[in-house]
């Protein structure tokens, strides 16, 4: 690979003085490869900007404003409504897609710090030479950052190239954003595009690294169960509780609780990836649950020491803390939380610091320093804090109910417009129900305690009222696993490519759900009763696990880890998303041979043709998820979200009633031939569950499925599609090329719409979007 | 005119905001002057109406009364088959969002695009979005109404914040004035 060299010098004396910590660099020095390096080393946005232009003709934005102005520089406001342009002369179609690019860079730009620092962290650690090994079945260790860079990382210090590459890569994309730059909204797209390419890099990068050096399961479809949920905590041991990312500071907790003896003494859990981490460290680890678990644990007042990392954390994390007499420690830089400093200090005077009160809270960097101290601080608070009851009586939630005024303010301010004002009512007369009820479609955002003008707790009491529903919250997952196997890319890459295997099912993103996390656990047991490939990963594969069948056993408990049909494979926290999208990498690179190095148009324009690869991203809230999700994009990978995500406020939609969008190159003849459209949209809010259900079978087919491919593919896309809507969908005649598509069971019924339609019997090409894919002219 | 906020305060919009309406026969007026127009019905409308009023048949009723068609963009696609009005249509609405900003877009009758798009019964958010989007980018060529029970300001005309009694109420007002 292209590698850096680079000289340390501790101390030198010589002739014209003394030299100290003297580190000189020396380009990068280049090791061959048995693979000749493709097109686009390094690539900047321009390099594959005909790629995305090609996608984005035919799958074009659709932009649904979330604000009319624009308020970013002191020309402004500006007002952008309708056909008005700002003082910049930027129209509202182009302020919509910078703003999906903004969204998109703090995204990738969070995954690349969290990954950067894991590096540092770990060549801290373990040396710049330690090794990057995933295991005796992955060969190919990192895909996308072969792809995108053309380099073969072997040790860590190999990733800090691939790093400066994507660092530098998005300041450009968001100076892109600044005042007076880019002026058109299909550029900024394909910004949008080139970051989320970026992003999946830097997150292949941190969760190798981690990986390869932390003990982590390297692709084991057995990777052991681990315990989930609020009622897993034994509420009778100090409690510690990490919140976050980024596994440095709870490596510096086990390793304490270990090398002290006190395995078994202290309870160690996590919240949002940073408990996938936990649990791939350390079998002593356990899981309360996604994102929106965080205040519904904190307020039970069970933890007696936060510990908190990077990402997706509250940032009243303190004044929630405070109020169940909990201490908080922080430990990356991104989050201070205005906390004094105590990187320096003795272990044990931190700990009777934030004991006594003394400082509100501490920020460490060391994380050996990180696990002494929340470990003593557990052990010496929690003896102080068991008669303490952070949520109200039944009797106060009474009192409280009665306060309510029935303004709806409440409601006015929930983001799944609750029924809480009913819900209080039937509370002031001691009924409890309805407050209950609401438990499971709460998001514990607390807007409607913050809109409450008389000052109801009402996130507390909705948390006691279902008290009993969160002590019963115990579950098993499958701990994330990490990387796909080359030898099981090589067993399904066939049935894939061909579609015999009814596509891969990626179940993504974070837990701001419009209907509960049920929905999301009803879709991923329709595919995988379907054998379709299921995967899941951060909040998305904890919220899987959150529901049991009638023999009490989870998703997990039921179907196998492997990357096989009808399997249920959790790759681990988002940082591992990479290995989503490096799998239909592989599948491109092991089973069809596709150069990989460095040659990133063909192998997207393989994925988009040949790999039903479609991820559901059904509570997609953050930044980061905008990222991952456009990384996906480029590749030729389709998204949904759910309703909540149409606030990403553009959508990528095919237009299957112009035809004219459909064609593709025959790669054995030049010619243009009409596939039908396959993938029909790229990005796409679903408003219901159903709707998401039918809509990701569908995009699951494509132009180089075989008829037999084709024929399993309809079948699920016309029962899905009866199962919920009734009868068959209208757009069958776009999708059969030939009879031999028609499932048989179905013969006779898609015989007749066929004939009502006019359809004809359409070419079954070698499928190319690119010119240069064509072997031989027409 | 009245002042009216989003229902979710924080949806703030502007500087076009809808105009809203509360007298139902100002609204009949307003909707029967177009061409050509679309009931477009989303999955919350049972919710929202909770058995006091047969959403099916009350959109069916409007349609027929205007010679309107219907788009369901989801699971009550059922319902409607079983009323059997000829022109329903099944689309999810990202996807008729899409096309109705489209002045060339033919309609489901092959005969152009409609110029009345009347909305009920979607997620706030979700509504006041897809509104949104066709207030910017399909106002030279169509009209919105949000017929939820509460303002949905980026519609062209929609009703103010309303009780469900008071909801019901005007629906059916709405329904005799048409």
């Amino acid at each position: 690979m292209g590698r850096k060299m680079k000289i340390k010098i501790g101390e030198l004396e010589s002739s014209f003085g003394r030299l100290k910590n003297l580190e000189i660099s020396i380009g990068r020095v280049v090791e061959e490869w048995e693979e000749p390096e493709g097109p686009t080393p390094f690539p900047s946005v321009a390099d594959l900007r005909d790629w995305d232009l090609k996608l984005l003709n035919r799958y074009k934005p659709m932009y649904m404003p979330f604000c009319d102005l624009c308020c970013l520089c002191t020309f402004g406001k500006c007002d952008l409504s309708r056909d008005k342009r700002g003082a910049c002369g930027l129209d509202m179609a182009a302020q919509q897609s910078r703003f999906v690019l903004i969204a998109c860079c703090i995204g990738a730009a969070t995954h690349t710090g969290h990954a950067r620092e894991l590096v540092e962290f770990l060549i801290e650690k373990y040396g710049r030479d330690a090794p990057l090994d995933l295991g005796m079945e992955v060969h190919i260790e990192a895909p996308v950052t072969r792809l995108v860079t053309g380099i073969k990382p072997t040790t860590l210090g190999d990733l800090e190239d691939a790093l400066d590459y994507v660092e530098t890569q998005i300041v450009h994309m968001l100076a892109a954003t600044h005042t007076g730059q880019e002026g058109n909204n299909i550029d900024f797209e394909s910004k949008v595009f080139h970051v989320g390419m970026l992003d999946h890099v830097a997150m292949e990068v941190a969760d190798i690294a981690q990986t390869a050096l932390l003990g982590f399961p390297k692709a084991d479809p057995e990777a052991p169960l681990a315990d989930l949920g609020l009622g897993v905590i034994d509420i009778s041991k100090p409690v510690i509780l990490c919140i976050g990312h980024n596994i440095a500071p709870g490596t510096g907790i086990v390793d304490y609780i270990e090398k002290s003896g006190l395995s078994g003494l202290v309870e160690v859990c996590g919240l949002c990836c940073t408990a996938h981490e936990l649990t791939r460290y350390s079998r002593m680890a356990k899981i309360i649950g996604p994102i929106s678990w965080q205040l519904r644990f904190i307020r039970t007042g069970v933890p007696d020491v936060i510990v908190i990392d990077e990402q997706c954390i509250r940032t009243d994390i303190s004044i929630e803390a405070k109020r169940i007499g909990a201490v908080v420690i922080a430990t990356s830089e991104k989050n201070f939380q205005g906390f004094p400093d105590k990187t320096d200090d003795d272990p044990d005077k931190i700990v009777e610091e934030l004991i006594t009160g003394k400082i509100p809270g501490a920020f460490i960097r060391d994380f050996d320093k990180v696990g002494e101290v929340a470990v003593k601080a557990a052990l010496k608070l929690a003896p102080m804090r068991t008669k303490f009851k952070a949520l109200p009586s039944m009797d106060d939630v009474v009192k409280y109910a009665n306060m309510c005024r029935k303004c709806k303010e409440c409601e006015r301010a929930c983001p799944n417009n609750l029924p809480i004002s009913e819900a209080l009512a039937e509370a002031a007369k001691g009924k409890f129900e309805k407050l209950a009820h609401l438990y499971d479609y709460c998001i514990a955002c607390t807007r409607c305690e913050k809109a409450c003008p008389v000052g109801i707790p009402i996130f507390s009491l909705i948390a006691k009222a279902s008290e009993r529903i969160m002590k019963e919250e115990k579950f098993r997952i499958r701990v994330g696993r990490g990387p796909i196997q080359d030898t099981e890319i090589r067993e399904v890459g066939r049935p894939i490519v061909l579609g015999e295997i009814p596509g891969i099912i990626a179940f993504v993103g974070c837990a701001n759900y419009a209907e509960g996390g049920l929905e999301l656990v009803k879709m991923c047991e329709e595919f995988l009763k379907r054998r379709y490939i299921v995967v899941a990963s951060g909040c998305a594969a904890m919220t899987i696990g959150m529901y049991k069948n009638e023999e009490g056993k989870t998703l997990y408990e039921l179907y196998p880890g492997n990357f096989d049909a009808g399997c249920l494979v959790n790759v681990g926290s988002c940082v591992a998303n990479a290995h989503i999208s490096g799998a239909a990498i592989k599948i491109a690179s092991i089973f069809a041979k596709r150069r990989l190095r460095a040659n990133y148009k063909e192998i997207a324009d393989y994925i988009l043709n040949r790999v039903g690869a479609v991820g559901i991203a059904w509570g997609a809230m953050s930044q980061k998820a905008a990222s991952i999700a456009s990384g996906f994009w480029r590749l030729g990978v389709p998204v949904i979200v759910g309703p909540h995500g149409a606030k990403y406020r553009r959508m990528l939609l095919g237009r299957r009633d112009r035809e004219e969008d459909w064609y593709v190159y025959d790669a054995r003849t030049g010619k243009r031939v009409y596939v039908g459209p396959v993938p029909e949209h790229l990005f796409y809010a679903a408003e219901t569950m159903e709707e998401a259900l039918v809509m990701a079978a569908k995009l699951c087919m494509r132009a180089n499925d075989t008829t037999k491919g084709r024929a399993i593919k309809l079948t699920h896309y016309i029962d899905l599609h009866k199962k919920f809507f009734g009868k068959m969908p209208d757009d069958i005649h776009l999708f059969v090329r030939r009879e031999a598509d028609i499932p048989i069971t179905m013969k006779d019924e898609i015989l007749r719409v066929l004939k009502e339609k006019g359809w004809k019997e359409m070419e079954i090409p070698d499928p190319t979007l690119l010119e240069e894919m064509v072997r031989k002219r027409a | 005119m009245m002042r009216v906020d989003s229902w979710q305060k924080a949806e703030i919009p502007g500087p076009i905001k809808a105009f809203p309406i509360s007298d139902s026969k100002k609204l009949a007026l307003l909707i029967k002057r177009a061409k050509k127009t679309l009931i477009v019905v989303g999955y919350r409308s049972l919710k929202l109406a909770q058995d006091k009023i047969d959403m099916t048949s009350y959109v069916i009723d409007l349609a027929s009364k205007l010679n309107a068609h219907i788009a369901v963009t989801n699971t009550l696609i059922k319902e409607f088959s079983k009323k059997g009005y000829e022109n329903t249509y099944l689309i999810p609405a990202m996807e008729l969002a899409d096309r109705l900003r489209d002045p060339e877009w033919k309609g489901f009758d092959g005969k152009g695009n409609y110029d009345m798009v009347v909305f009920i019964g979607f997620p706030y958010y979700y509504e006041w979005l897809i509104l949104n989007g066709l207030k910017h980018f399909a106002y030279k060529h169509l009209k919105t109404v949000s017929l939820d029970p509460y303002y949905q300001p980026n519609a062209t005309f929609s009703l103010p914040n309303l009780s469900l009694e008071k909801w019901i109420e005007f629906l059916k007002s709405l329904k005799d004035n048409l």
